[in-house]
Parts: C-alpha cells; structure tokens; sequence
C-alpha cells in the first residue's frame, strides 16, 4: 500500500510531511487560542463574581435562592466583594441607609411636597372631604389633623427584605417594610387619638400623646413581626384648617387668662412679702419697746435705789435742788418765757394767747 | 494525550451544566414554588434552596410570591350599633400559605385576583363587626371603655373564618384600622360644634382667669391681714411680758413711793420742756420765789 502510493505520488512523502507539518501547526495554533480563551473566559467567570456595594446600598447573596449569613452578617456593606456566577449566587442589591424614615398618611390632608417647602396649606373649606382631607376623631369627638414621622432601623434584614412584598412585582426592597411601617403608624395615630381630647393633642399632653403614639407602633411592629426597631417617633397635630383662628383665639385667651392669673401672683407675692415685713417690724418695734421699757424699769431703780439714801436724809432739799436743776434745763433750752409778776391787788391775771399765730421770721424786721 | 484529556472534560463539564439546567430548579427564600406533574400538582415547596425535577413536559414549576402582601378595603361607610355613620378603612398583612389551593382557587394563581377577593371579604367583615359597636367603642376619653383592639381581633376572626371555609390557601398575617373618619356632612356639623366651644372656651378663660385673680389677690389680702393681725397680738404679747418683767422691780419703787412718783414727775417735765415751749411763771413758783426773797430797794422802802 505504501508502494503503491510512493510510485504513483513521487512527491507524495514531501507533500504529505508538509500538509501534516501545516495542518499540525494549524492545529497546535487552534489549540493555544482555546487553551487561552478558556483561560480567559475562567478569569471571565471569576471575575464576574466581583462586585461593589454603594454608601447608600446593602447587598444580600442569595445562594441557590437562600440568603448567606444570618442577622446583621447577611448585610453586606460598602466595597468590594465576591460571589459565584449565576445562577448559583445571586447579588441582591437594597437601597438602605442605617435609618429609615416614614411618613404616616391616615390623618393629614391633601397637601403637595411644593406646599410643604412652602410651609403653605391648601385651602380650607367647611367640611371635610374624607377622601383627600384626612384627619383623626378625638376622644371628645373633634377632628384634628395630625401624622407621625417614624424612624426606624431594620433589626431582622431575614424579616424585613424577605418577608414583605412590594406590589405585586418580585423584587427586593424596602417598600414593602415601608408599607408596613406605615399602616402601623396609621392605626398608632387612629386608635391613640381616639383616647386623648382635642385640646390634650394639641396643647396639654403633646408629649403624653406622642409618647402613647411611639409606644403603640413599637407594640404593633413587635407583633406584627416587622423585624424592625422604632428609634424616633415624632407627632404633629393640627386644628383643622377651617377652624384654626378659632384655635388661636382660644391660645391666645388662655395666655391672657395665664397672664392674668401671673400677675395676680406677683401680686400675692408682693402683699404677702409686705404684709410680712411689716409684720416682723412690729414684733420687732414691740420687741425692742420691751427691753427698753424694762431696760428702763431697771435703770430707774437703780437710780432710785442710788438717791434714796439722799432723799430719805432731807426730802425737801432734795426735792427742791432736782426740780431747780430741772427747771434751769428746762429754762436753758425754751424759746419764750414770760415772767408773770402777781398783781398787786392778789387777783389772778388774765392771760390770753393767740393760737395758730404766723411762725416767726428768723431775721426779719419784726423779729430781729 | 493532553490535547486528548482536554475535549472531553469540556464535553463533560458542558453536558453536567446542561443536565443542571435540565434537572434542578432553585426555589428563591421569597417564593412558594408547586410542582406540577403532567399538570397535576404534586408539591409545594417553601423552603429556599436547590431542588431536583423532570424536566418537561414531566414536571413543571408554579411560582408564587409567599411574602406578605399588604391590602386595604375602600373607605367606606359603616353602620353601627347605636345608629351613627362611620367612614373605615381597614389594611391586611396576608400571604400565600397554600400554593397548590391558591393556585387551584385563583386563576393562573393571580395575585390581583386574590387581592380583589381579599377586599370583599375585608368589607362584608367589616360591615358585619363594626354594626356590633358603638362610636363610643371607637372614640372615648377612658380608654378602658375603647373596643378598638377587640374590633380589630373580631374583622380579622370573621376574615380567618370566611378564608379557611373556602380554602383559598391564604393566611392573614395581621389586620389594623387605618383610617376612621366621618360622612362629609357630619364634618360640617362637627365643626360648628367645635367652634361653638372654642367660643365658650374663650369666655371661660377670659372670665376664668379674671376671677381667678381677683381670687388670688383676695387670698393674699385677707392672708396678709392674718399675719399683721398676727403681729399685732405678738407685740401686745411682747409687750405684757415686759410689762410682766418690769413689774419685778417695782417693789423698788415701794421703799418710798413719795420719790419714786418725784423722780417720774421730774423726768416727765424733762422731757416735756422742748426749744418750741412757751414758760409762764411767776414769782410763787421755784426758782423764780427767789424775787420774792430779795431785800426791797430803797425806793421801795
């Protein structure tokens, strides 16, 4: 066989070696560019399970569709990180931040975030439509409007991102906790109101209602499970706005009523502090009359014990020599004094004074 | 020989994947997934993980999404026990907890179906449940006496009920009020009564807070009379007691009441003699009896 083609093909064993030489080459060729694009596509497929995670995101691996990890651990935070390709991980990226924050709806009327910027409401008009204008039922039977701002922080991410739906699409996040978190503050604010009067909401137990409030969404996303822990729970309530200047002239008679009652009080204080004062400089005046009288008692029986040795030795010429020295003072310091002769025929004389007379003039001509 | 070793590990490793693909199935932790055989179903599994099946047309897969769909009726009026008119709406946390029944009730196993299903109960429940209470179970000032848990716990027995009786592989997972409000109209009449007692609550504090000031200043009057009246008796009190005191020395003064009565005499005319007294005397009195014992002048001789 190997004659036959050697005579028949002279060139055959040259040819032959060179078509197998090309052919060898080409394959060896072929073989290194799948050799390197194995290498390659290997590199590719581990590469692809590199992946990054934002500030603002969490991820979650699904392995096989079960999440790795338990708790907190199954978050995987900002950076980079690595999975399996698909379809045996899968990345589930969240958008989360440690806080969370909703807003309830049940009680608030229709506004638009423009109007909030704007601090502005919508007009008010003499009834409420319940459809748009919400609003809660007091204790007493008013209608107030108010909401809460709830802030939250996801303390079971199994429970949080995996339990509760969004619509009816199947994807991941956070609206469905959301959802629920807001129901919850729905029914808080609804059944909370119900047990606190209009007037307790908005001005005298605003802590004790937003207390009451907090506590009772803490208690329904504990037994509804939410997998969630309540950090802030903040309430603002608001007459309705048909009635708001009736509200405020209500404030503004209660201020002037405490402002009433505060002045009343100063002045308590003041009649209370002057009527003690005065009370203590009596005792005091009295107290001070005393000693002086005793003191006094006390000196003049010393001094009467001192001059009754000398009196008891001649009354009369004691008697005589203290009122001269008396009257001598007496004479010394008196401004007028009028000796009086008798009348010679013995009779009394007759004197006669000039009462409520013009004082006189230190220095004038009548009175030099 | 390696060339050799290297295509059919390829080959291998391409017919594994395909078997894979062909053979197991991965069950998401969110999902409730019904195995069906030749269409009939089979099995559910709720479980996450990898599982094994024919492939088709042998077996075929169902999936549902078995986490908690939150639902709520229309606000709508309610009539109740003592004839008042409510406006509620109620929301449900619900979930699939029977993906073959789900599938077998529901068509195409439509969550929207099931939703709308869902609502009708929530509704004839709630107009069931709330008939049975009054509006003073639902707003009261002592909240032993509010119903609102026990309404809540009540629609949602009704709603349990309706859905195992009809078993549509459903379970309610929680149930609240979201919302209780009024008929347009009756806002209208509340607010005249609200404003009507802010008018009064105006008055009251005006006239209130007048009284009540007149009230502090009079308590602080006739208290501040209290305690001069007070101070007074302390001082007649201190008074007596040194008048008690003083009265231990005047058995001094009895030695001789003659000059004890001089001596008070004497310092009272001290004291009484100021710069303004005006003196008139005459020669009788001492010292001025003095011109009355001088020797007479000549003259008069």
């Amino acid at each position: 066989m190997s004659d036959h083609e050697h005579h028949d093909h002279p060139l055959a064993p040259e040819t032959r070696d060179a078509g197998s030489q090309a052919l060898s080459e080409a394959l060896r060729s072929s073989f290194i560019i799948v050799q390197i694009a194995m290498a390659t596509l290997i590199v590719v497929i581990i590469l692809s399970g590199v992946f990054t995670v934002g500030p603002q995101e969490k991820a979650v691996i699904l392995r096989f569709g079960k999440p790795l990890g338990e708790g907190q651990k199954m978050l995987l935070g900002a950076g980079l990180h690595w999975s399996y390709p698909q379809p045996i991980d899968e990345i589930i990226r969240i958008p989360i931040t440690e806080i969370q924050k909703v807003t309830s709806t049940a009680g608030w009327y229709q506004t638009t975030p423009e109007q909030e910027l704007a601090g502005t409401e919508p007009p008010a008009g003499p009834s409420l439509d319940p459809r748009t204008d919400h609003y809660v039922i007091t204790a007493d039977r008013n209608i107030i409007h108010t909401r809460a701002f709830i802030s939250y922080r996801i303390d079971d991410p199994l429970t949080a991102i995996f339990n509760f739906a969004s619509g009816t699409n199947q994807q991941f996040n956070l609206a469905g906790i959301s959802n629920a978190v807001q129901n919850a503050a729905n029914n808080a604010l609804v059944a909370t109101a119900a047990r606190f009067n209009v007037d307790d909401i908005l001005t005298g137990k605003v802590e004790e209602f937003q207390e009451a409030v907090a506590q009772y969404v803490r208690e329904l996303a504990a037994s509804e499970h939410l997998g969630v822990v309540i950090e802030q729970c903040q309430v603002q309530s608001l007459p309705p706005r048909y009635l708001k200047d009736d509200f405020a002239a209500v404030t503004a008679a209660r201020v002037n009523r405490d402002k009433l009652i505060s002045d009343a009080r100063s002045d308590q204080n003041h009649i209370l502090s002057q009527a003690g004062a005065t009370a203590s400089s009596i005792t005091n005046l009295a107290e001070s009359a005393r000693v002086r009288y005793v003191t006094a008692i006390q000196s003049d029986a010393a001094a009467f014990t001192n001059l009754l040795s000398r009196y008891e030795s001649n009354p009369q010429l004691y008697m005589r020599l203290e009122l001269t020295e008396a009257l001598a003072g007496a004479l010394t310091n008196v401004q007028d004094k009028f000796f009086l002769p008798q009348r010679a025929d013995g009779k009394a004389r007759e004197l006669r004074l000039m009462l409520n007379r013009e004082p006189p003039q230190p220095g004038s001509a009548a009175n030099p | 020989m390696k060339k050799k070793a290297i295509t059919p590990l390829i080959a291998a490793v391409l017919l594994v994947i395909f078997v894979l693909l062909l053979f197991t199935f991965q069950v998401p932790q969110s999902q409730v997934v019904v195995v069906s055989t030749f269409l009939k179903p089979t099995d559910t599994i709720t479980n996450a993980g990898l599982y094994v099946k024919w492939p088709w047309p042998v077996q075929s897969l169902t999936r549902f999404d078995q986490r908690v769909q939150i639902s709520e009726d229309k606000f709508s009026e309610t009539y109740l026990a003592d004839h008042s008119i409510l406006l509620a709406n109620l929301f449900v946390g619900w979930r699939i907890s029977d993906g073959r029944q789900f599938m077998n009730v529901f068509k195409n196993g439509s969550t929207a179906s099931a939703q709308q299903q869902l609502e009708q109960i929530l509704r004839s429940a709630k107009l069931a449940v709330f008939a049975h209470y009054g509006l003073s179970d639902f707003v009261n000032s002592d909240a032993t006496q509010l119903k609102f848990n026990e309404v809540e716990k009540d629609i949602q027995a009704s709603v349990d009920k309706e859905l195992a009786q009809n078993n549509y592989g459903i379970r309610i997972e929680f149930l609240g009020i979201k919302q209780i409000g009024l008929p347009d109209s009756v806002t209208k009449t509340v607010f005249g009564r609200m404003k009507a007692e802010r008018t009064i609550l105006i008055n009251t504090a005006q006239y209130g807070g007048e009284a009540d000031a007149a009230k502090i200043r009079a308590a602080a009057e006739r208290q501040a009379a209290d305690v001069l009246a007070n101070a007074q008796a302390d001082a007649t009190r201190i008074e007596g007691e040194g008048q008690a005191e003083a009265a231990k020395t005047l058995a001094v003064f009895q030695q001789n009441p003659d000059l004890a009565v001089f001596q008070l005499e004497l310092a009272a005319l001290k004291s009484s003699m100021n710069k303004n007294t005006t003196l008139f005397f005459d020669e009788t009195k001492p010292p001025f009896d003095i011109f009355r014992k001088l020797p007479a002048s000549p003259e008069t001789k």
